[in-house]
């Protein structure tokens, strides 16, 4: 029984390493640019394809690949907010929602045209490994991906919190008409976190490949996480979405155990409408205010 | 500037004697198969757009109301031999009471999060119909029992029949928006889609007026789930509460012209159109190519043309036969 629990909580804690890189992507741009990018499960597909092909084409492995994936999707980032996004920013929701939401279903389908809906696995030296841990089981791929996403998400930290521009990204996620009138430029701003957001996006998926399938659909796994994340967690909160992934995780981890195969996303919305329904503004949202 | 009131009942007319007669003119079953297909989604849209165009607030779950209208009627025929008459009718209640505690959920989040609670909320309905097997067929489905010509329990032979029937349908949608476009609820829903709010400062129950607005959409969007289970004689919860019904409630309404009377109505006309178009031409081989050009409308109409078709149509309009400045 306690091993049983013990192994479902790992697991939930292992793959919740790469939803917390997936939301802290979302609640990044939501904190910074103020808007909520359905398509951000896209562009784990995406990494996830870029990985595939290196792998196959080349032989490289989707670990090493992480230094293609994550440059080529924060210049798609970049690009995309320069284009894209910069043109609908203001006080009505309607465009920005729609404008992202049709980004997502357009790279969904094209992906579906483009590669069909086969699934596609790469299989590496590690990807059957496993240590042994007085009776638990930790896959060595998982335990990978999760260390690799956790020195990330500390990497994204220590640039938020020591770098000049990740301060001013700080403060216009703060209070964007300030962080203008002290002579931020939101424009730079903006597209610095759009891209990186993307870029971990990118990241999730090639930490993802060697023990996950590639397949047109496998974004929108991700950002419903992601989206229950980053609400419980506290909209534009980095380590609330982080502690949020993990939770989810677990929860997700623990549903499958002892629920049934099939009720992982049952127990997700389930903590999505728990959580709207006890603490709409988030647990990580600071009380008496 | 306004057309003339008897101008405008001329058209009216014009345009339902057409209506009424086109499945009399065009009798190709795949043609009519289409205009059902556009009178159903305009229904939909126009339903959508009560909520999502006036009020702005931006639901992606409508599948939710769609299942359930859908569900209701087949498992009341199916297990219990009652019409789906009274079926559509009642799932439009059952549709409008789920809409109640969903609401109080989701109307807790504003904008963008509010609508992704809303996807949740469809999800969540999907996997319950999914999972529990004994409760309405689980993940198979089932067939509706087919009796021929039968129209008390809303089967036809003809296809044209389904067509009059949705055609009332989308009337009533339609008389409806009307009604509430002119009355005080009209300017309160818009008021609280230009903001919420502004609104709530001058006096404007918003809690209640949206409730009371997800109400009339979820009732009338449940009676679109009917029809379509009886058109197709099947029902599963990956139809009823699919996501595309979802997605395309909304890109009808925002592609034609969001929060207006005929928005939802020109986008199907446009949207469908071209994805029977694309099928005629690449069959059905070539899988998501209709998405592909939807969302490309989308982005298109969303970043040159946010006031849609409508929007575009009263610009040239008003440019090339008032020579005055359009409203903005």
């Amino acid at each position: 029984m306690w091993e049983t629990l013990a192994q479902a909580v790992i697991n939930g804690l292992l793959i919740g390493g790469i939803y917390a890189l997936v939301s802290i992507g979302v609640t990044l741009i939501f904190g910074v640019v103020k808007i909520v990018n359905f398509a951000q499960g896209e562009f784990v597909m995406i990494g996830m394809y870029i990985s595939f092909f290196l792998a196959t084409q080349f032989g490289i492995d989707p670990l090493v690949s992480l230094v293609v994936s994550m440059p080529v999707l924060f210049l798609a980032g970049v690009l995309i907010q320069h284009f894209l996004i910069r043109r609908v920013l203001g006080p009505n929701d309607m465009p920005q929602i729609f404008l992202t939401f049709a980004l997502s279903l357009l790279l969904l389908n094209l992906s579906l045209m483009l590669f069909s809906a086969n699934y596609r696995t790469v299989h590496t030296s590690y990807s059957d490994e496993a240590w042994h841990i007085g009776g638990l089981y930790i896959p060595l791929a998982k335990l990978i991906a999760f260390a690799v996403a956790m020195a990330l998400s500390g990497l994204l930290w220590v640039f938020l919190h020591t770098t000049d521009l990740g301060r001013a990204m700080r403060a216009a996620s703060q209070n964007r008409d300030v962080a203008m009138l002290m002579g931020i430029n939101p424009n730079r701003v903006f597209a610095v976190a759009f891209g990186t957001a993307l870029a971990l996006a990118g990241a999730a998926g090639s930490l993802l490949m060697p023990f996950y399938s590639a397949y047109p659909f496998v974004g929108q796994v991700f950002v419903l996480m992601a989206f229950v994340a980053v609400v419980m967690g506290t909209l534009g909160n980095v380590m609330g979405a982080l502690v949020a992934s993990l939770m989810m995780g677990i929860a997700e981890s623990l549903g499958i155990q002892f629920v049934g195969a099939d009720s992982g996303l049952i127990v997700v919305f389930g903590l999505l409408l728990l959580t709207l329904a006890f603490r709409p503004s988030g647990l990580g949202a600071r009380r008496g205010r | 500037m306004q057309t003339p009131g008897k101008m405008k009942w001329l058209w009216l007319v014009i345009g339902a004697v057409v209506m009424l007669a086109l499945p009399q003119l065009v009798t190709s079953s795949f043609a009519i198969d289409i205009f059902i297909r556009i009178l159903l989604f305009s229904f939909i849209g126009v339903a959508w757009n009560l909520m999502g165009g006036y009020a702005k607030q931006l639901s992606l779950g409508h599948a939710a109301y769609f299942g359930l209208g859908a569900y209701t009627s087949t498992i009341m025929q199916v297990n219990y031999g009652i019409s789906p008459w009274i079926g559509m009718v009642a799932g439009g209640v059952v549709a409008m009471l789920a809409s109640l505690p969903i609401g109080w959920l989701c109307f807790r989040l504003r904008g963008p999060y509010f609508t992704i609670a809303t996807i949740a909320t469809a999800q969540v309905l999907m996997l319950i119909f999914l999972k529990f097997r004994d409760f309405a067929w689980g993940a198979e489905g089932t067939t509706i029992p087919n009796l021929g010509s039968a129209p008390l329990m809303m089967q036809f032979e003809e296809k044209s029949s389904y067509y009059y029937v949705v055609l009332g349908l989308l009337a009533v949608g339609l008389w409806i928006t009307h009604r509430i476009e002119k009355s005080w609820m009209g300017y309160y829903l818009v008021a609280i889609g230009e903001d919420e709010d502004a609104a709530e400062a001058v006096g404007v129950n918003a809690p209640k007026i949206k409730r009371d607005i997800y109400m009339i959409s979820a009732f009338l969007t449940a009676l679109a789930g009917t029809f379509y289970t009886q058109y197709i004689y099947f029902i599963d919860p990956a139809t009823a509460f699919s996501f595309n019904v979802s997605i395309e409630a909304a890109l009808v309404s925002i592609v034609g012209g969001i929060g207006t009377l005929w928005g939802p109505v020109i986008g199907t006309v446009l949207l469908e159109t071209t994805s029977a178009l694309l099928q005629s031409w690449l069959g059905s081989s070539v899988g998501g190519i209709q998405l592909t050009v939807y969302s490309l409308i989308l982005m298109a109409v969303i970043l040159w043309r946010p006031t849609g078709l409508i929007g575009f149509a009263t610009d040239v309009y008003h440019r090339t036969l008032r020579r005055k400045p359009a409203r903005a």
